[in-house]
């Protein structure tokens, strides 16, 4: 209790005024992801009973076996002119699960009730899981998470994680308003922000952000240029746009504004990482000499260049295992396999890599033309 | 020519002109690791095999070429290992009860009615499948920032043999909040760059926002991203208390 009291008289009033607005946030967004079934269109149904009615094995052409199951459910309906009746609905799932699901006791479903009634009771159709509260839930666990370890530099993280967000789905809006202005362009001019903000937000107004975001910008446009080069010069041979999901749009442009953005993240850090190391150098010894400063942040690069294209490598490469399995178990080779699902994966990897290795020499030439500049003026 | 294997060469070259040496080895490392993904996936096929187990496996797998081949073996290496260790493991956790709860696996109502070829009922568990996705997404950047971390202590401990447990702990905090800002933002705009299809398409199509959010390919996304920000921000506590303790304990040795 006394330690509970000692932090509290410890913290300063602004302090207390951001904890308190999080805590009443917190508590309000939890409990209106849990009652906002009337802000829907779509009919809410919560499940109250299941009961398993049917089971049985099938095996594919391929040999794959698997369960077959169906669940009669008993459903309250949440929203709408029935709100409260009961409704009866039918569910198909498999063990595996691939595109199905199974329903508990205490799951909120959206539904379509059948018009015609022919029995004494409602009945109606499965859509899909209400996912909301999940989303909310995590959520805050992860800026609960990032504050507590991280305390300010969390808050200023997800603050640019946030301005990020909305900055993107802006300038995907402008793309598709506006015809005259193409995806990459727009992405282009969206990296240039993502980069300035992001930077000045995470590392103050300083010469060290400014040579971290010229290093970033550098790096970031010229590996899209080098990938851009090769992609022409090879003819995008090996490239496999057939299995690129959620096509609205020319997957070419898709896929190369996709791989400006994915970089860019990873360009920042290896920057940010070089000007602010090599600043620390200088600052702790401002006659230190040229040579011995590119030493020591050259060796700092090597250290970083390895974890940084891993970071890309497993992120992009990790999202296609799901739909790897799904080939492989249909009896597809394993070299078809590959190509069609990773050839897109990998050249995102690379070109983000080339990225990483550029920002290196990048950051340190920037940083170094600043530091003259700064003994130039002294 | 293959645009892969041309991108893969230059990547290589450049690699190895500015890394030398180590550059190499981290190439070599990138190759490394693509096979041990390739071999873990194939592993994933059999139904009897429990996906969420040969995930842990070959993430050890995969910090061990990460840290002990890139670096070598030495006292910041081990200790940042066992801190990944540490972290998948409490991190899976919390992934599995996520998949099984929201039921994020598999594949979304968007990507089906593309597979219309394929078989879908296949015997593998897609729930656990789901969680493993997640957990090797994160490996590269947890892995980062534990080796991150425990280096500069080690740094630190050498230029100064007298600091104690708790000053090493809060220098290691300080040095994981400096770069959880960048870590997070590396892992999102990868994640952004990857799903910009899909959010185009959600927008192309005016999807509604409760449509959206409740869509399970969107929700599966989201959860991905924010449990590797998750896992991000749990290895900085985890790796300053390990280190710290092993540098103190090596101390009281002496």
């Amino acid at each position: 209790m006394k330690l509970i009291r000692n932090t509290i008289k410890g913290l300063t009033f602004k302090q207390i005024l951001l904890f308190s607005i999080t805590i009443i946030s917190f508590l309000a967004s939890i409990l209106f992801v849990y009652h906002n079934d009337s802000f829907y269109d779509r009919t809410i149904a919560k499940v109250v009973d299941t009961q398993l009615k049917e089971k049985i094995e099938v095996v594919d052409s391929q040999n794959n076996k698997d369960q077959l199951f169906t669940q009669s459910i008993i459903a309250e309906i949440k929203n709408g002119e029935l709100k409260g009746e009961r409704i009866y609905l039918m569910n198909e799932y498999s063990a595996s699960g691939a595109f199905d699901q199974d329903y508990e006791v205490g799951n909120e479903v959206f539904i379509s009730i059948d018009k015609d009634r022919k029995e004494s009771y409602l009945t109606g159709t499965i859509y899909d899981l209400k996912r909301d509260k999940y989303i909310v839930w995590m959520t805050w666990i992860f800026i609960f998470i990032l504050v507590v370890v991280g305390k300010m530099q969390g808050v200023f993280s997800i603050v640019s994680l946030a301005v990020n967000a909305v900055l993107l789905s802006y300038a995907l809006d402008v793309y598709l308003h506006t015809s005259t202005i193409s995806l990459l362009l727009s992405c282009g001019i969206a990296a240039v922000l993502f980069t300035v903000i992001s930077l000045l937000l995470v590392n103050g107004v300083n010469e060290k952000t400014y040579a971290a975001i010229i290093a970033t910008l550098l790096g970031t446009f010229i590996s899209f240029l080098i990938t851009s080069l090769v992609m022409w010069i090879t003819k995008e041979e090996g490239l496999h746009y057939e299995e690129m999901q959620f096509l609205t749009r020319p997957p070419q442009m898709v896929f190369m504004a996709g791989m400006l953005v994915g970089s860019l993240g990873a360009v920042m850090d290896v920057a940010i990482t070089m000007s602010s190391s090599i600043f620390t150098l200088y600052e702790q010894n401002p006659q230190i000499s040229m040579k011995a400063l590119k030493t020591s942040a050259m060796d700092i690069g090597r250290d970083i260049m390895g974890t940084m294209t891993n970071i890309l490598f497993f992120a992009y490469v990790s999202g296609s295992i799901p739909m790897l399995i799904l080939y492989m178990k249909n009896g597809n080779l394993m070299g078809y396999t590959l190509s069609m699902n990773l050839s897109l994966e990998l050249a995102r990897a690379f070109a983000g890599g080339i990225g990483i290795v550029l920002a290196i020499p990048f950051g340190l030439y920037t940083s170094i033309l600043f530091i003259n500049r700064k003994r130039a003026k002294q | 020519m293959n645009t892969l294997v041309c991108l893969g060469g230059i990547l290589f070259l450049l690699m190895v002109l500015v890394g030398g040496k180590k550059g190499a080895r981290s190439f070599i490392a990138i190759f490394l690791n693509f096979c041990v993904i390739l071999f873990t996936i194939f592993m994933m096929t059999d139904p009897l095999a429990n996906p969420v187990i040969l995930a842990l496996i070959a993430c050890t797998v995969i910090s061990c070429i990460t840290l002990f081949y890139i670096n070598e073996v030495n006292r910041k290496t081990v200790t940042a290992f066992l801190s990944t260790m540490i972290t998948f493991t409490i991190l899976i956790l919390f992934i599995v009860v996520i998949t099984d709860q929201a039921k994020i696996q598999g594949f979304g109502e968007e990507e089906t009615e593309e597979l219309t070829a394929f078989s879908l009922y296949l015997g593998v568990d897609f729930v656990k499948i789901a969680a493993a996705m997640m957990i090797m997404s994160t490996i590269g950047a947890i892995t980062d920032v534990a080796i991150s971390i425990s280096s500069p202590m080690q740094e630190m401990k050498n230029h100064n043999p007298t600091i104690n447990r708790k000053e090493l702990f809060t220098f290691g905090l300080s040095i994981g909040r400096d770069i959880l800002g960048t870590n997070t933002n590396t892992l999102f705009f990868a994640f952004f760059g990857g799903y910009l299809a899909m959010l185009i398409w959600f927008k192309d199509l005016s999807y509604s926002l409760g449509t959206i959010v409740n869509s399970k390919v969107f929700s599966g996304e989201m959860i991905n991203i924010l449990c590797a920000g998750i896992g991000v921000a749990l290895i900085i506590p985890i790796t300053s208390w390990i280190t710290a303790f092993f540098l103190d304990k090596e101390k009281k040795k002496k």
